[in-house]
């Protein structure tokens, strides 16, 4: 009768740890300017101050940060985003899969202007950039032009492919922005300033453009 | 004439390529020591031997010749770059911001009048203490103990620091390890600028020092290398073979140790 009752114990046990796992939304933000673990120790003693997170993980190479939160505490996108700010650092791209399945993103969909018409092409051009953080930095300096539908920056070519509506944007355009944000381009080197203010890993070999500045 | 004037010139060229080449090299690549789970932040050494913070798995270890462990101290919340003194191990706990002395199996809080946010380093010599100071971009120095100077604030201009992450005292300065400035500053001891060493190497991160009598050796994290300069800030060597992403340096035993995070081991180098 003992063991039964023990039994039932721990199966009472076990379900009811099963239940508040599953109270519990799971973030996951990429972050720019995480190169080295004092930025991962850092961006993770700074979440402390948010009460109950759990399963914690920074993956410093990608920038990849993922913890879990519990879901009657509501903790918000704008929160997180501003924490990781607080931290000494930038959320790029990101969301949380909330306990009832509910998925949200970080930012939202900003480019929701531009759809697939007769009025899309496609262009490519080079941009300088080293890792994954790169990548997501180029990306959404990319995504983040009206126009844009899609971009992926491949970091081993160098070569940023673009399908865009050719009436709302421009290859020229897109590599403006992009420079705003550190990467030289094809034609436009971005300012010493937001080159000097990449994460360490990120600070590409910079190379003359061969091709006049427009 | 003119024939005479161009061997001249190429003359003068090929020995100053020649001369290029003969850069002085003082350090020369010996073994590579693989840690096995072990991702170290900070070095230092006792009479019993090297110890690493091992920042991922928050303790302190004690390792032998083959890098095994022979002696830990667990819950510390990410130990950072550590000192000792008289078989004293001095810790900054940069997730608590904590100063700890571990001394045998006691471990006692040193208490700071003045709160610290993620403390990234800490040296000790006689009764002065350095403190890097990460998140208030600053580093406190004392002479006793219980009073603190603070030196310097965030910025870039000489004097100011972005996220230093680790400090040594000497006779007559304090060198300072400004990571994300990618350089390292020395001041006197009152707290004012002296100089910069490393700013034309182009570092990325320049995470750990040491320094001996004549030398500066810094490790440049995301470069993958450690750069030996002279007190005058001339770039002796540059050391790059067994190098990945290094947090520390430290002279033991007259070799040169370097601890690499990434893939957890430590490279010794030795002297010619």
């Amino acid at each position: 009768m003992k063991k039964l009752i023990a039994i039932l114990m721990i199966a009472f046990a076990g379900l009811a740890t099963m239940q508040a796992q599953g109270g519990m939304d799971k973030f996951q933000v990429q972050v720019d300017g995480l190169g080295c673990p004092f930025c991962a120790y850092g961006l993770e003693k700074k979440f402390k101050e948010f009460k109950g997170i759990k399963d914690v993980a920074i993956d410093i190479e990608t920038g990849d940060f993922t913890f879990s939160y519990p879901a009657e505490k509501a903790l918000s996108l704008e929160a997180v985003e501003k924490q990781v700010e607080k931290a000494g650092y930038t959320p790029i791209a990101g969301g949380v899969t909330r306990s009832d399945g509910t998925i949200e993103a970080l930012h939202g969909k900003k480019n929701q202007v531009a759809t697939k018409s007769a009025k899309t092409v496609s262009g490519k051009t080079m941009v300088s950039g080293n890792c994954s953080m790169c990548q997501a930095r180029i990306e959404k300096a990319a995504m983040d032009q009206v126009g844009v539908l899609d971009a992926s920056w491949d970091k081993n070519t160098k070569i940023l492919e673009l399908q865009y509506d050719e009436t709302m944007t421009s290859v020229e355009a897109v590599e403006e922005a992009i420079a705003r944000v550190g990467h030289d381009t094809e034609h436009h080197k971005a300012h010493k300033e937001a080159y000097e203010n990449l994460p360490g890993c990120c600070q590409y070999e910079r190379i003359e453009s061969k091709k006049p500045q427009r | 004439m003119i024939q005479r004037t161009i061997y001249l010139v190429a003359f003068t060229l090929l020995f100053a390529a020649c001369k290029e080449e003969e850069k002085v090299t003082s350090w020369t690549y010996s073994e590579t020591i693989s840690l096995k789970a072990i991702n170290p932040i900070g070095l230092t050494s006792t009479e019993q031997g090297i110890w690493l913070s091992d920042g991922d798995r928050n303790r302190l270890v004690l390792v032998d010749g083959d890098g095994k462990v022979v002696q830990a101290f667990d819950s510390l919340d990410r130990p950072m770059h550590i000192a000792s003194k008289d078989n004293s191990i001095y810790v900054p706990t940069y997730g608590n911001d904590k100063i700890l002395k571990i001394d045998g199996d006691r471990v006692q809080e040193i208490v700071i009048p003045d709160s610290l946010d993620a403390p990234a380093g800490v040296d000790i010599r006689g009764n002065e203490m350095a403190i890097a100071d990460f998140y208030n971009h600053r580093v406190l120095y004392s002479t006793d103990g219980k009073d603190f100077l603070s030196v310097g604030k965030q910025g870039k201009k000489d004097g100011e620091f972005y996220y230093p992450t680790d400090v040594q005292i000497t006779d007559d300065a304090i060198w300072v390890a400004d990571a994300y400035n990618n350089r390292v500053q020395i001041f006197d001891k009152s707290g004012k600028f002296v100089k910069i060493i490393g700013a034309e190497a182009r570092m990325n991160a320049a995470t750990g020092i040491y320094v001996t009598e004549k030398e500066l050796m810094v490790t440049d994290f995301e470069s993958e290398r450690v750069l030996v300069f002279d007190h005058d800030g001339n770039m002796k060597q540059e050391l790059r073979k067994g190098v990945t992403k290094p947090t520390d340096v430290l002279i033991y035993k007259g070799d040169l140790y370097i601890a690499n995070y990434r893939n957890g081991s430590m490279v010794i180098y030795k002297r010619n």
